[in-house]
């Protein structure tokens, strides 16, 4: 009797094995891959500020950002900027350091990735510096929750 | 009478690949990522472009203009005029408002401009608020002011 579904002699439906073992490494490739693409670049000093309707990332412009972290100390009372695990204490230093960046890559977008207690004043401050280096394309990243 | 089983030499040891703890497993790993899907944290992002580094080859039509404020204790101010609380995330009455001058500039084809003026000590979180709710009035000419509107 031709029938689908691995049918045994006794006409039983018998359990395929290897079926199953693709279906469930296609489903866990997905979620790796979906799980470590979201992770990259997460400063965990930083509380990113909730905004639920924010656009989500642009993959293709991924390779054209540097992230500015900007951590906030509530001790010190003041921010500490960050790019590419660098500390930068002046912004005169950080300028030179994007004029460099957008010299090699014109499409350079700058991501500020700010503490949610930060102080505007100091956003305005990264936004004046990353604005000096010629860079006009900027984001303000926030988290979905 | 004693039987003696005979010891298989080790070159026969079945060393088969055995299915069912690799399922086991694979299901494990399966549902933990399935798990970490729904608490993750995903980073979004408003773009938007810096004032006066953009090159333009059309005329600039100046659009009807916004002020937004933002006080040092959160409060949220459109044109001198206070809305929603300090403590409110929403922001309902600004996102109703902006939505009523978006369609009225919609109707008139014309552009709506805003601009956020954040007191110094204004909490980052607070002008991401604010970046939200226009997100949501579906505006997207939004430029930053240091200062008060005067």
């Amino acid at each position: 009797m031709a029938g689908g579904g691995g049918g045994g002699e006794s006409g039983e439906p018998e359990f395929q094995i290897a079926p199953m073992i693709d279906v469930l490494l296609v489903l866990l490739c997905f979620f790796v891959s979906i799980t470590t693409a979201q992770v990259l670049k997460v400063d965990k000093n930083i509380v990113l500020p909730v905004s639920p309707n924010a656009k989500d990332r642009d993959q293709e412009m991924a390779k054209h950002e540097v992230a500015v972290n900007v951590r906030w100390d509530p001790a010190a009372s003041r921010a500490l900027l960050l790019v590419d695990d660098k500390e930068y204490p002046a912004t005169a230093d950080l300028i030179t350091y994007l004029k460099g960046r957008f010299g090699v890559d014109s499409s350079l977008r700058a991501v500020i990735r700010g503490d949610a207690k930060l102080p505007a004043i100091e956003i305005q401050k990264v936004m004046n510096a990353v604005g000096e280096s010629g860079i006009a394309d900027i984001s303000f990243a926030a988290s979905n929750r | 009478m004693i039987s003696r089983r005979k010891r298989r030499p080790s070159s026969e040891v079945n060393l088969g690949f055995q299915i069912a703890p690799m399922i086991d497993v694979v299901f494990v790993i399966m549902l933990f990522f399935m798990a970490m899907v729904g608490a993750m944290k995903v980073e979004k992002a408003h773009n938007t472009k810096l004032p006066g580094t953009v090159e333009s080859k059309e005329e600039t039509v100046t659009p009807d203009e916004i002020a937004i404020r933002i006080d040092d204790e959160g409060q949220v101010y459109m044109n001198d005029d206070p809305l929603d609380s300090p403590t409110t995330k929403d922001l309902l009455e600004l996102t109703g408002n902006l939505n009523s001058l978006r369609e009225a500039s919609d109707a008139s084809k014309s552009k709506v401009l805003v601009t956020i003026y954040a007191d110094e000590l204004a909490h980052y979180e607070r002008v991401v608020d604010v970046l939200d709710a226009l997100s949501r009035a579906k505006i997207a000419d939004v430029t930053f002011q240091a200062g008060s509107p005067e």
